[in-house]
């Protein structure tokens, strides 16, 4: 067999991962009035507080909840805040 | 229900993937309008989004596992070439095709048996997890996790992308140790990666750390500098316009950066990098930076310095008031009103031997004296300190509390001094480089000490 023709086992580079697990998104909201709905603020002022004003001002049933970060790093909610927060609405993240 | 900007939609969807929710409802602002027009465009359609039923795609569950293989390919060397080679498009923001195994450039085809010639050159066992081997970066023992896909490797998988890069078996234990820091490269703005040799390991596999260094020709700096950029495609997973979001890049990444410390050249006295970290100095350990941004080069001409430090002569005798008195002299005073002009934070000066030794002549004993004196320079009154953009953030919309004073910023007078590099050791001195007067400053802090990314190459042999 000729040099250029022989056959060679060539070992992967790529990294290993784990296995995921892959979960179905949370069930929707039935209607927005009276639900909690938690606005998660990282950054983009310029974006995120005409969003929270309006939102406030629009959709005065909704009961809503924001905590804010000038970062792309998220303030997490409590585990008492999840329990009774119905929806989340993650913004901007970059 | 998440709003991100255009360009970053493949990294949520990975990220998404990545923590189990690969179908997450997602939309984009503008990176231009108006906030509040912004606002009105994108406000019904992310209501919506909480409302609207599922569809049965979003319904699913399942595994997401993704194949793991230690063959990548069977068959000639010219075949293989074609395999390691391949590419696959990038849509916006990069509108390219882009090497999937590679950084675009050829490698040496990683057969089984140059793996094991390679791995000759370690004393961990092939199949062993990289894993801390201190407690400096990690926990020692516990997964090195490579970024930003979190995977992990063995000690095989990185002999493979060494020989990939064209390392020698002699480089190995510096790619192991490179490999212990988890081969991260940033996400968004100028992320800039390279590695610095310190202790007797460099002269052991003739490492350049004189003339030249960060340039092209050494057979050992630029395979173990490419050994990075390759962990951190093929360990990491790291893909440009997907989760690697540089705007612009980084020369540094362009073929990987590696380059060795000139423990000959340090003035009596001064540490070595190894000593800085508490090493000893027959031990050998690499410094590795993940730094925002670039390098500025030294604001003075070799001959101007050489006037200024023999007779007092040229420019910068004028402007230091120093002019027909022979030195030494300070010529960091020279570069101070520059240094932090434009950004913020630490440097890494990289200093030929003679201007070492001249700040040591004045007096500077010790780095720690230089740091000092640099970190005092670095002070600028608050009122001035405003007006820079990245403290924005830093201070979480000057919400945060000032760590000098421990005061919120709010509470602090207007010309507080503040300093613009966060600890004196921020900054961070390497000898190197030829004769010729040259000071480098490489941007980007690279931490307390202690903390740093510091990884100890002799562990890995």
């Amino acid at each position: 067999m000729a040099e250029n023709e022989k056959v060679y086992k060539c070992l992967s580079p790529v990294g290993m991962s784990m296995p995921v697990k892959t979960y179905p998104l949370a069930p929707r909201l039935d209607t927005l009035d009276g639900k909690t709905i938690h606005i998660c603020i990282t950054g983009e002022p310029d974006i995120t507080l005409p969003l929270e004003k309006k939102l406030r001002s629009d959709y005065p049933n909704v009961n809503w909840t924001s905590k804010k970060s000038y970062t792309p790093t998220p303030v997490y909610l409590t585990e008492e805040e999840i329990k009774t927060t119905d929806a989340m609405i993650l913004a901007v993240t970059w | 229900m998440v709003v991100d900007l255009e360009d970053q939609h493949n990294m949520i969807e990975q990220v998404s993937l990545q923590y189990g929710v690969p179908k997450l409802r997602y939309l984009a602002a503008s990176r231009t309008l108006h906030g509040e027009k912004d606002v009105d465009n994108f406000i019904e359609p992310m209501l919506d989004a909480l409302v609207r039923p599922l569809t049965d795609e979003e319904k699913e569950e399942g595994m997401y596992s993704p194949p793991a293989q230690r063959i990548l390919f069977e068959g000639t060397l010219e075949e293989a070439e074609k395999v390691y080679q391949q590419t696959k498009y990038i849509p916006h923001p990069m509108n390219a095709p882009v090497a999937i195994y590679t950084d675009g450039l050829p490698i040496v085809i990683p057969t089984e048996e140059r793996v094991a010639e390679m791995l000759k050159s370690t004393s961990h066992k092939p199949d062993e997890v990289i894993t801390y081997q201190s407690d400096r970066a990690g926990k020692k023992g516990g997964v090195v996790r490579f970024m930003p896909m979190e995977k992990t490797a063995t000690v095989e998988k990185v002999a493979v992308n060494a020989v990939m890069a064209g390392c020698k078996p002699e480089h190995l234990p510096a790619v192991l140790a490179i490999a212990e820091s988890g081969c991260g490269t940033g996400t968004t703005t100028f992320w800039g990666q390279w590695v610095c040799v310190s202790g007797p390991y460099a002269k052991e596999i003739g490492m350049n750390c004189g003339v030249g260094m960060l340039d092209p020709g050494s057979p050992a700096n630029m395979p173990i500098g490419r050994a990075y950029q390759l962990m951190a495609i093929n360990l990491g997973g790291a893909v440009p316009g997907v989760n690697r979001m540089n705007s612009i890049g980084s020369p540094f990444n362009s073929g990987g950066t590696c380059f060795a410390e000139n423990a000959d050249g340090l003035p009596p006295g001064w540490k070595g990098l190894n000593e800085e970290y508490g090493f000893n100095k027959d031990e050998s350990i690499i410094l590795v930076m993940n730094s925002g941004g670039y390098i500025i080069g030294n604001q003075f001409s070799p001959g101007g310095y050489r006037a200024f430090q023999k007779s007092g002569h040229g420019g910068m005798a004028r402007r230091m008031d120093v002019k027909g008195v022979p030195g030494p002299h300070n010529w960091l005073e020279y570069l101070v009103p520059q240094l932090w002009a434009g950004r913020e934070g630490g440097y890494t000066f990289i200093m030929v031997p003679e201007m070492a030794q001249h700040l040591y002549d004045i007096g500077f004993k010790s780095k720690d004296e230089v740091y000092e004196w640099l970190w005092e320079k670095s002070k600028e009154p608050l009122k001035q300190y405003r007006l820079r953009s990245w403290p924005d953030e830093g201070t979480n919309g000057w919400l945060g509390i000032e760590r000098t004073s421990g005061k919120r910023w709010k509470e602090l007078p207007e010309d507080y001094m503040v300093p613009v590099v966060d600890s004196p050791t921020d900054n961070c001195i390497i000898i190197g480089g030829g004769d010729e007067e040259v000071c480098q400053q490489l941007c980007g802090r690279r931490g307390q000490l202690g903390l740093a990314p510091v990884y100890s190459i002799d562990a890995w042999r």
